[in-house]
């Protein structure tokens, strides 16, 4: 809402200067941002919330100044010099449907001359960012700024039958407005219409045919009252916000409707002549009237934590323009008026209080919140995952989770969660997998010369259930690809490889006590066969890992790397415990070390070592622990030293017991025995 | 006697005369005059002696010495200490120890002895006279010269960069969220979820937003379908937390929310908003003013001014805004604060007697205050960031920076 400076000052006095006058609004809930010079006038522009549809208007912004600086807010008294020819006998109006028009005022004013405006109304307008049409149409326009009354003039020897109807729209009638758009309209919108016809949008927009145009002589000139619910619906359905239905919308003030008519009146036969016919034909089956509100002085209190003085409480209430009558020592009765349509409640008649008695004026309180133990907190496992993982050189993303669903669809068989006005079709569903975000995620580093990447993110998926809300799952992604340190003085380069992975979420999983955790192969549709892996706990798979399929990553033109992926879920490694640490004693005593050098199958996997190694129970075993793996032709090997299709390995076993000092015939019987248990799984000793 | 208290910290001479009477203590007698009786403390025994000559040859590498001469003593020293055919520790122990040992507990005290003659013979086989080589690379910088160090002949070229592993780093919306999260955790405060796709209900309807009002447009939303949002804000936290939880209640709900706003340097379709609530038998105004001066002031520093003004939200009255005194420019008028000196950095209130009775809870007996912030635009006044969207590219060049 831009105010004129000039303007409010017809109003009430303003005895401070603009930058204070700016200040002093925003502590009383008008936020005036910025203001301009325009011309030798100052043009505010003030921000009013959509609860205060009464200071969309320079008399309403002059009633919250003059209850700011208590002064007086000069009257509204608009004399009409009528004519004997009473205006009801030139055109009749009717409201079929009183529920959504309370009340529709009119005056007929005949003999004007449509001309342009005069150069200070013409200003005036511009200074408040309306545009100049004619005298008349300006009139309306001026009184809509100056009072916030919407008003229509129309062409009443336009109107077929001077007859004014308001009623609902018959479904598919049609309506050309002003804005020259031809509009469809259906049974809820609500038209002022004449004998035969819609003529207007009520409360939204006028219609063409009985515009006023340069040859116009009489007009009728709409004041009404339309029920807010029933504009905002007319304005959304149809697409059209106007001024009107702005104010509409918000609650116009019915009592407000008969004077702004004799406001534009009075100035349209000072612009463009013409007599006012005799009296107003005002329709208004049942007058609205309001109720009083029982305000208590502790109430005020209770909600303010602050006694305010009686004579306070009053003088901002009645400057408001609110009845208040007091009721003994404990409180008042408080009608509110007719421009304040969002005050309804004690709470309502509070906040008046509080606005104009200075919320910076009201005391302040710190005070710890009582212990309530609340179950199922998860943000200390949630801290401990997050800084595991930053000391194993991930960092955390936080991606869009909104997804093109064909590529969702290339991830996971989950339904996604479409949205039904998205913004693009990049983003036209809520992701059921959090992969794809991370893949672009890497992408955009690897297009951007960034290529030894580890990230992670701790989000949600969303998948469609056939009924209720849908299901929202916390995942955590780890991504990684390229070095697992860049190559420096102090270390050669090492790519990240499915073992570095793995051990990442080995040290993230170890954060939780999770019984029976196992590793296992695994497949997902968009990891590379064979080499993808997942953990599992009891009965609920946790973590899945692997590389992204090579054909994918070409679609993604990844520049031909590998990019290393794992998907866990969040919300069981949540509900599992953190891991309660347990001492147990240190032995005192040398740990042996007794190495391996082994060949075997390539077929027997590293697992089924340990476990058969683990399966002897030696009490004694202290670790188990691969040292070195060649391959046939290893050039540091003699030829032929390891046969085909078989691996070396080095096993470097420790033996160690927390009562006494080995002996190392106990030792050697111990190795024996581990020997013996790899011979059936065809394992060899070297050398 | 203590090894630990000796390590490092106090000077080596000091440390070492302290150590040497200790370990000289015991090499002087004999395993019986010690009450040394069992293989566990013969163990001991020897654990202890090895950890002293390992502290004395650390001592020495890191000393550091003003020449080649001084250097070239102090190895001599230890050595003697250790190896000295005459008094020095090695022999004396197979002199005390092992000579006079009982006979059950030879082979336990040989074996160890072997073990630590191994360990004390490095002394005398380690190059301690040379430059200790730097990790990963053999070369030595001879030509370093005294005057370009100060403090005599390096060993090592203390210039290079230190080693540093690849750490990663948290988020800064994160980062931010967290900081929020301590101070309230800090005030007793609890941290409630919910869902992201929410109930149009429970994102409007229940905090008094009726589909009628114009208050409703303020939200341009994204739609599931005509039940079901993206929610527009975390508010429907509240309702819910009051559903489960009941009075009195405190409670934080940091978490996405969505906008159907084409994203350019200020707004984002997804970004963070943490909502607080209080709700309790006695709140008042004063509650809400005072908890968010004091988290304004832990948040952006005890010297900002905090200011409230009024304002509109269909889900608390009285309603305000929280102003702070502008961090950029300390209210003196900047680009960031549109030359006002002042920045509103959040939406506050008391919670609206509706909103209380959709939560199930009797609005004449409890009262309470909310708020709700924006994270991005906290993080961005923190961090001094002017475009919304680096939040949610992962451009490792953005994230390293935190």
């Amino acid at each position: 809402m831009k105010v004129s400076l000039n303007w409010l000052k017809e109003f009430v006095e303003v005895p401070v200067d603009t930058r204070r006058l700016k200040a002093d609004l925003v502590s009383i809930g008008l936020n005036a941002e910025s203001s301009q010079a325009v011309g030798e006038d100052i043009v505010l522009d003030v921000e009013v919330t959509s609860n205060r549809p009464d200071c969309l208007s320079h008399y309403g912004v002059a009633r919250e100044v003059a209850a700011l600086y208590r002064k007086r807010l000069a009257p509204l008294e608009f004399i009409c010099k009528e004519s004997s020819a009473p205006a009801s006998a030139e055109a009749s109006i009717d409201i079929l449907n009183p529920k959504l028009c309370a009340r529709y005022c009119g005056r007929v004013i005949r003999g004007v001359e449509v001309k342009p405006s005069p150069d200070w109304l013409v200003r005036r307008l511009e200074a408040v960012g309306q545009r100049s049409i004619n005298n008349v149409a300006d009139v309306t326009n001026y009184v809509l700024m100056e009072l916030g009354h919407p008003l229509h003039a129309f062409d009443l020897t336009r109107l077929e039958g001077r007859k004014v109807i308001v009623r609902s729209a018959k479904a598919g009638e049609q309506l050309q407005t002003l804005d020259g758009v031809s509009r469809t309209l259906v049974a809820t919108d609500l038209v002022i219409a004449d004998a035969t016809r819609p003529v207007a949008l009520a409360g939204v927009m006028g219609g063409e045919k009985s515009e006023i145009s340069d040859n116009t002589q009489t007009i009728l000139l709409e004041s009404a009252w339309f029920d807010p619910v029933s504009i905002r619906r007319t304005s959304k359905s149809q697409g059209l916000h106007t001024e009107a239905s702005h104010r509409f919308e918000r609650g116009a003030d019915i009592e407000m409707a008969p004077v702004a008519l004799d406001r534009a009146a009075v100035l349209i036969a000072q612009l463009a002549g013409g007599e006012i016919l005799r009296g107003v034909i005002d329709v208004y089956p049942s007058p609205k009237i309001r109720t009083f509100i029982e305000l208590h002085r502790s109430e005020i209190q209770r909600v303010l934590g602050a006694e305010v003085p009686w004579e306070e409480v009053e003088r901002v209430l009645r400057t408001l323009g609110f009845q208040v009558e007091r009721r003994g020592t404990e409180g008042w009765r408080v009608t509110p008026p007719s421009f304040r349509q969002d005050v309804e409640r004690k709470i309502d008649l509070i906040e008046e209080v509080a606005r104009h008695y200075g919320y910076n004026r009201l005391p302040s309180r710190v005070r710890p919140a009582p212990p309530r133990l609340i179950a199922g907190q998860t943000r200390n496992k949630e801290l401990e995952i997050s800084s595991t993982l930053v000391a194993l050189g991930y960092r955390e993303i936080i991606p869009s989770a909104m997804i093109d669903p064909e590529e969702n669809a290339k991830f996971t068989e989950r339904p996604p969660v479409p949205l039904e006005n998205p913004l693009s079709q990049d983003a036209a569903a809520m992701r059921s997998s959090a992969v794809p975000s991370m893949v672009h995620t890497l992408k955009w580093n690897l297009d951007r010369y960034r290529s030894d990447l580890r990230l992670f993110e701790m989000g949600r998926v969303y998948s469609a259930r056939a009924k209720g809300l849908p299901e929202e799952r916390r995942v955590l992604v780890l991504g990684a690809t390229g070095n697992r340190e860049p190559a420096s003085i102090y270390s050669a380069e090492k790519k990240i490889d499915f073992h570095d992975l793995k051990g990442d979420i080995e040290e993230v999983l170890d954060c939780f006590n999770l019984p029976d955790l196992r590793f296992e192969p695994a497949a997902a549709p968009y990891l590379e066969k064979g080499s993808a892996g997942r953990f599992v706990s009891g009965e609920a798979a946790l973590a899945i890992l692997g590389s992204l399929r090579a054909d994918l990553a070409d679609e993604y033109k990844l520049r031909g790397r590998t990019v290393w992926l794992a998907a866990i879920e969040l919300d069981a490694l949540l509900s599992a415990a953190l891991r309660q640490p347990s001492y147990k004693p240190i032995s005192k005593f040398p740990p042996v070390e007794r190495d391996f050098s082994l060949v075997i199958p390539r077929s027997t996997p590293y697992g089924r070592l340990q476990e058969a190694i683990r399966g002897l129970g030696i009490e004694e075993l202290r670790s188990v622990a691969p040292v070195e793996r060649r391959l046939p032709g290893d050039k540091e090997l003699p030829e032929g030293a390891i046969p085909p299709g078989h691996v070396s390995l080095l096993l470097r076993i420790t033996f160690q017991s927390p009562t006494r000092t080995l002996a190392s015939d106990e030792v050697e019987t111990q190795s024996r025995r581990i020997v013996a248990a790899l011979g059936p799984l065809g394992v060899q000793i070297r050398g | 006697m203590s090894e630990s208290e000796t390590e490092n910290r106090i000077p080596p001479k000091k440390a070492r005369s302290r150590s040497r009477m200790s370990i000289d203590d015991k090499t002087n007698k004999t395993l019986k005059d010690l009450d040394v009786k069992t293989p566990e403390a013969i163990g001991e025994l020897f654990a202890e002696l090895s950890l002293a000559l390992d502290s004395e040859r650390q001592h020495l590498i890191g000393e550091g010495a003003s020449d080649d001469h001084e250097r070239a003593q102090k190895v001599k020293a230890l050595r003697d200490r250790w190896l000295a055919r005459k008094g020095g520790q090695v022999s004396l122990i197979d002199e005390n120890w092992l000579k006079k040992a009982p006979k059950e507990l030879k082979p336990t005290v040989g074996r160890a002895f072997n073990q630590l003659r191994q360990q004390s013979a490095s002394v005398e086989t380690e190059q301690l006279l040379q430059d200790v080589p730097i990790r990963g690379s053999a070369t030595a910088h001879p030509e370093t010269t005294k005057a370009e160090f100060g403090v005599g002949r390096p060993s090592v070229d203390i210039t290079l960069p230190g080693y540093r592993r690849p750490l990663g780093s948290i988020h800064p919306v994160t980062r931010v969220m967290r900081e929020i999260e301590d101070i309230f955790l800090g005030l007793g405060f609890s941290i409630e979820s919910g869902p992201e796709v929410e109930s149009v209900y429970y994102s409007f309807d229940a905090l008094n937003i009726p589909e009628s009002h114009p208050a409703r447009d303020e939200w341009d939303t994204l739609y599931v379908n005509s039940e079901t949002v993206l929610r527009p804000h975390t508010s429907p936290v509240q309702i819910r937390a009051m559903k489960k939880h009941g009075a009195p209640l405190y409670i934080l709900c940091p978490g996405k929310a969505y906008r159907h706003d084409n994203p350019d340097s200020t707004h984002a379709t997804m970004f963070h908003q943490v909502e607080g609530l209080a709700v309790d038998t006695d709140i008042t105004f004063a509650d809400l003013k005072g908890t968010l001066e004091y988290f304004a002031k832990k948040f952006f520093g005890d010297k900002i001014k905090t200011n409230f003004s009024p304002s509109f939200f269909p889900f608390t009255e009285p309603s305000g805004e929280l102003v702070i005194s502008c961090v950029f420019c300390g209210g003196e008028g900047c680009r960031v604060c549109k030359e006002s000196g002042w920045v509103e950095v959040m939406g506050c209130g008391m919670v609206h007697p509706e909103v209380l009775r959709h939560g199930g809870i009797d609005p004449e007996r409890y009262s309470g205050w909310a708020f709700g912030l924006g994270v991005e635009r906290f993080a961005m006044m923190k961090y001094d960031i002017n475009d919304i969207q680096l939040f949610h590219q992962g451009d490792v060049r953005f994230l390293e920076q935190f």
